[in-house]
């Protein structure tokens, strides 16, 4: 048991702590010296390699040591249709109830189908037990959720986030997106060690 | 009779003193801008750089990595000599032969729609208009700075 529960907290990017914010979108320790947000689309293929290949690794040694914060922001892209919209929202609504890392890996592991069928609620049922369903339903329908995921779009903008993946570091009040993801991350993690020595 | 033709031709260009105040102000705000720039690049780890010049997708990964690790020491370099008027002909070359590559980078970047960071004064720029009319006037001042210097050298070493 306790070795699956460390399994899956490595395994997936955005475990739901509940933590200051509530929200079940962030991970590790408020004061760690680096913050960094993941701006990324439920619909976005280049996400989910990044949720599959990088991210893991990347908790377990920045996030689980104590070296970066992680708080993960929604970005639904207007190319992708309103699909990403919707995902998202389910995905901030499944937060409310600590349940946004189970929602998240679903959606991101049954991407290519729903993206094609449309059917984001059933992939997003799938992982909740029926008492969470009806929240998680009850949520989304909650202009406050709407508003979350226009609240992160509107931030990323501000940035200026270009595209997803986007991963923006916030180190000593200074903020840097990063969007450069064809090696693997590894100049990524090349700059958060020079950032944190 | 062809020298002495080239020679009445950039007479004004830098003999008139309005004119020689002109390239001394352009020079002086071109060697500031350099400096400026390799600043920016320097304040920040050598890998964000270094992101944004293989963001371009022209350079392998081993040379943008040199790339980001060389190229703001020798902006800084080019500033300085511009700023303090030594070697000119050689620093307003090197500045002009580095805008005429960066501007033609962004030319193409911004031809292929890549919404990619200009790179020119660390992160957070996008290729727009905007940095391209920027970059386009650094390299047309850039160019007259070039030429002002080449040829009041040739001018010095005319015979009299």
């Amino acid at each position: 048991m306790k070795i699956s529960a460390v399994a899956l907290a490595v395994v997936l990017p955005c475990l739901a702590v509940t933590g200051a914010s509530g929200q079940g979108k962030v991970l590790g320790n408020p004061a760690a010296p680096l913050l960094i947000e993941m701006y990324s689309d439920f619909q976005c293929p280049h996400c989910k390699h990044l949720h599959e290949t990088f991210l893991p690794g990347f908790i377990k040694d920045y996030v689980d040591t104590g070296k970066a914060y992680f708080v993960c922001r929604e970005f639904p892209l207007a190319s992708f249709g309103p699909r990403s919209r919707e995902a998202a929202a389910y995905a901030t609504a499944a937060a409310r109830i600590g349940k946004f890392q189970q929602v998240a890996h679903a959606l991101f592991q049954n991407q290519a189908s729903w993206a094609q069928t449309g059917k984001i609620w059933e992939t997003v049922a799938g992982v909740l037990t029926p008492a969470e369903q009806a929240k998680v339903q009850a949520l989304f329908k909650d202009p406050a959720i709407a508003a979350e995921v226009q609240h992160d779009v509107d931030a990323g903008l501000k940035i200026p986030v270009r595209s997803t993946p986007t991963l923006v570091v916030t180190h000593q009040l200074q903020q840097r997106p990063w969007d450069y993801w064809e090696d693997e991350g590894k100049l990524f993690r090349g700059y958060l060690d020079a950032l944190l020595k | 009779m062809k020298a002495n033709c080239f020679a009445v031709t950039w007479m004004p260009f830098s003999s008139s003193k309005p004119v020689k105040i002109a390239m001394l102000v352009i020079r002086v705000a071109l060697g500031a801008i350099f400096v400026y720039a390799a600043y920016t690049k320097l304040a920040e780890p050598w890998q964000l750089f270094a992101a944004g010049i293989a963001s371009y997708e022209v350079l392998p990964m081993w040379a943008a990595e040199a790339l980001a690790r060389s190229l703001p020491w020798f902006e800084l370099l080019i500033g300085v000599l511009l700023i303090v008027g030594r070697w000119l002909r050689v620093s307003t070359l090197a500045m002009s032969g580095l805008l005429l590559v960066f501007f033609g980078l962004m030319v193409r970047a911004h031809i292929k729609g890549m919404t990619i960071d200009c790179g020119c004064f660390g992160p957070g720029e996008t290729i727009s208009w905007k940095t391209l009319l920027r970059d386009g006037s650094m390299l047309a001042g850039s160019l007259v700075v070039t030429v002002a210097a080449f040829v009041s050298r040739s001018k010095r070493t005319e015979p009299a």
